[in-house]
């Protein structure tokens, strides 16, 4: 009888907290959009107080959704206050759908209407810059010995050693500087002569390397910090002493809080901590690997099936020898398929963190969007789909023969 | 003929409130070959595991060949445990090692840490390990995963495991119940050839009647925690035994 009575005052206490929350959200909302529009501002206490005053209200008449949701056994007679719930809903969805529109600063017309602010980064997709051009000494000496007119020369002289991502870039260039007409005539000549170089090629692809290693060695080296975590993280195993209950708790706390910092945000501490390069964006990777594979690890700990573990510790096996022996071998492909499939992600995220100052493929984009080179960042972006695409694919391979997952 | 266990007003009581065992007063003889009948829910299970600690008895007095299980910590409730073989209704194996692994395990009591973790196995362990599947007729499978054996083949190979042990005593919980008949006959008889051969004592929990007379040379029966009943196979009528299992538990009895 006491049991219930309290039950009752902590479900009242409840649907009162639910509602107060709900009014100050919903007068907290209308207050920005009033503001916003019609610049009018007032106390802010006095939102607190108009939801109080709405709170009293609906409790009164017993229709809010604090009501609905904690006092729901005390039905009575359905009537028009006490359905005002499921007005309330449909109106607290509406103000949120038109605060969020205000707030994301939606706006089709711009949408629609400024697809040519992107036009270079499309261009750059459909022409990647695989071979660069460009004019060396060489080249021009080659030219001097093919009777072009004197202009025609010292203009190609003038851009000797600069370089074009793409040949259309290239020959777009010199058809704006020597016409139509003459670049036509002297064309075939020009590129005959012209140096082609996969200079670009080469930076990517090592920088892709970098980014797949840096991934691949943050996985690694967060595999035997998780490993051992996991144990500590798992319910099955940790005795239910008061120890026991510490490290768990501790283990899973500081593995949730570190799994919630995005990578991104690690590899911006890092690339300060250690400067700016792959061995940031591996620390950061790691950090987060670890938390993700503890959790995942430990999971799949506490799913294994206890009577072998019974079994062996009936033999007389110590704690450790229960667990190389009975929880181990039932983890190992299943931890397996985690790991690889954590790989994968980290390749993704590698990339992402590069943009940060975690180095690789990442911070190669980043420094040519910002030189405006978009041929370049078209064939970045290419060889990171390529890869993304491999990994996934060969990494559901794995999984699928792992039987996990 | 000496007391092998002793048990004096043994109480478990879970975290959950159930009170299983209500005070079990218990001694079995070394020999015997015990069978525990009793409804499911009456405290077998408990019973069993709480003789070998596995599960903690909330108070009472366990004794097993003159050592204090209540009291024993660390080392030397390890060094109890190892003579102690268990098995049980879901075999528990580890089902993708094979038997000869499954087997080997029975010795971790006796092995140092430095071995378990280097997995470096003496070759006299093999070979006992090796003579115990044949005991229980499985030695061409030895190298076979455990997943891959029936259910009646797995349970030999637990039964190899707790011979691996050198077990004075052996706990079989419900060790037939998810075989079928022919099988289950079998693996009774494996036990009954341990227990008169090796002198092992069997604590052995059952629901057939026919197979407590086979093999069993005494019968405890428990309800609600309590033991109703302690005699010879051959003292329990129709009406003992329905005293133990409810009024239409025929049935039960026929297999
Ligand atoms: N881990 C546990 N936690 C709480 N109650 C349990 C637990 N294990 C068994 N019980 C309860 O203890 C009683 C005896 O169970 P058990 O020993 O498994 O009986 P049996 O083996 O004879 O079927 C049952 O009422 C059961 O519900
Ligand atoms: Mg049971």
């Amino acid at each position: 009888m006491k049991m219930k009575k309290k039950n009752k005052a902590k479900a009242v206490i409840q649907s009162i907290a639910t509602d107060l929350l709900f009014w100050i959200y919903i007068f907290g909302c209308l207050y920005y959009l009033m503001h916003k529009w019609t610049g009018f501002t007032a106390k802010l206490h006095l939102i607190g107080i108009a939801a109080l005053l709405a709170t009293l209200i609906f409790q009164l008449v017993r229709g809010s959704i604090g009501v609905k949701i904690f006092l729901s056994y005390a039905k009575v007679k359905r009537s028009f206050y006490k359905s005002a719930w499921g007005y309330l809903t449909i109106i607290a969805l509406l103000i949120t759908f038109v605060v969020g529109v205000n707030i994301v600063e939606v706006d089709f017309y711009k949408f629609f209407t400024k697809f040519q602010n992107a036009g270079g980064i499309a261009s750059g997709i459909f022409n990647p810059s695989i071979t660069g051009y460009s004019l060396s000494a060489t080249s021009i000496n080659e030219l001097e010995k093919e009777n072009l007119p004197p202009d025609v020369l010292s203009t190609l002289e003038g851009i000797q050693n600069r370089k074009y991502s793409t040949k259309k870039v290239f020959l777009e260039y010199l058809q704006k500087r020597l016409g139509e007409s003459t670049l036509q005539k002297y064309r075939s000549t020009i590129l005959k002569s012209a140096e082609k170089n996969t200079e670009l090629l080469n930076i990517a692809l090592s920088a892709l390397a970098e980014t797949i290693f840096l991934a691949l060695l943050a996985t690694v080296f967060a595999i035997p910090f998780a490993f051992v975590l996991s144990f500590f993280a798992a319910r099955n195993l940790m005795p239910r002493t008061w120890l026991g209950n510490i490290v768990y708790l501790l283990v899973r706390t500081v593995a949730t809080i570190f799994r919630s910092i995005e990578a991104i945000v690690w590899a911006i501490i890092f690339s300060v901590w250690v400067g700016i390069g792959p061995f940031a964006g591996m620390l950061a990777l790691m950090i987060h690997s670890i938390a993700a594979l503890t959790k995942l690890y430990s999971e799949q700990i506490e799913n294994i099936d206890s009577g072998p573990v019974e079994a062996i510790k009936a033999t007389g096996a110590s704690t450790l020898q229960t667990w190389i022996y009975a929880v181990i071998p039932q983890i190992i492909s299943p931890y397996l398929a985690f790991t690889i499939y954590r790989w994968d992600i980290n390749v993704r995220m590698a990339t992402i963190v590069g943009f940060v100052g975690g180095g690789g493929i990442g911070l190669l984009i980043l420094q040519q969007q910002q030189l405006l080179r978009w041929h370049n960042v078209g064939l970045l972006i290419w060889l990171i789909a390529f890869v993304v695409w491999v990994m996934d694919m060969t990494s559901a391979r794995v999984r699928e023969k792992l039987g996990g997952m | 003929m000496k007391n092998i266990i002793k048990l004096t007003e043994v109480h478990k009581i879970y975290e959950s409130g159930t009170h299983a065992l209500k005070g079990v007063n218990l001694e079995v003889q070394e020999g015997e070959f015990l069978i525990l009948l009793g409804l499911s829910g009456s405290g077998k299970s408990t019973l069993l595991r709480c003789m070998n600690r596995l599960i903690e008895p909330t108070s009472g007095e366990i004794e097993i060949d003159d050592e204090n299980v209540i009291t024993a910590k660390g080392k030397r409730l390890r060094k109890i445990r190892r003579h102690i073989g268990m098995i049980f209704q879901q075999f528990n194996l580890i089902k993708n090692m094979s038997a000869l692994t499954n087997v080997l395990s029975g010795k971790l009591g006796y092995v140092s840490l430095w071995h378990a973790i280097t997995f470096s196995i003496h070759k006299t362990d093999i070979a006992l390990a090796m003579s115990n599947l044949q005991r229980v007729g499985l030695e061409q499978f030895a190298k076979n995963k455990a997943r891959n054996l029936s259910g009646g083949q797995q349970q030999r190979v637990a039964i190899a495991r707790a011979l691996m042990q050198n077990p004075r005593v052996i706990f079989a919980d419900e060790p037939v119940a998810s075989l079928d008949p022919a099988t289950a006959d079998s693996v009774m008889k494996y036990l009954g050839e341990l227990n008169k051969n090796d002198n092992i004592t069997i604590l052995c929990s059952l629901h057939f009647l026919s197979l407590a007379r086979k093999y069993g040379t005494r019968v405890v029966a428990l309800k609600d925690g309590n033991i109703v009943f302690d005699g010879t196979p051959n003292e329990i009528d129709e009406k003992k035994f329905k005293d133990i299992y409810g009024e239409d538990a025929e049935e039960v009895e026929i297999r």
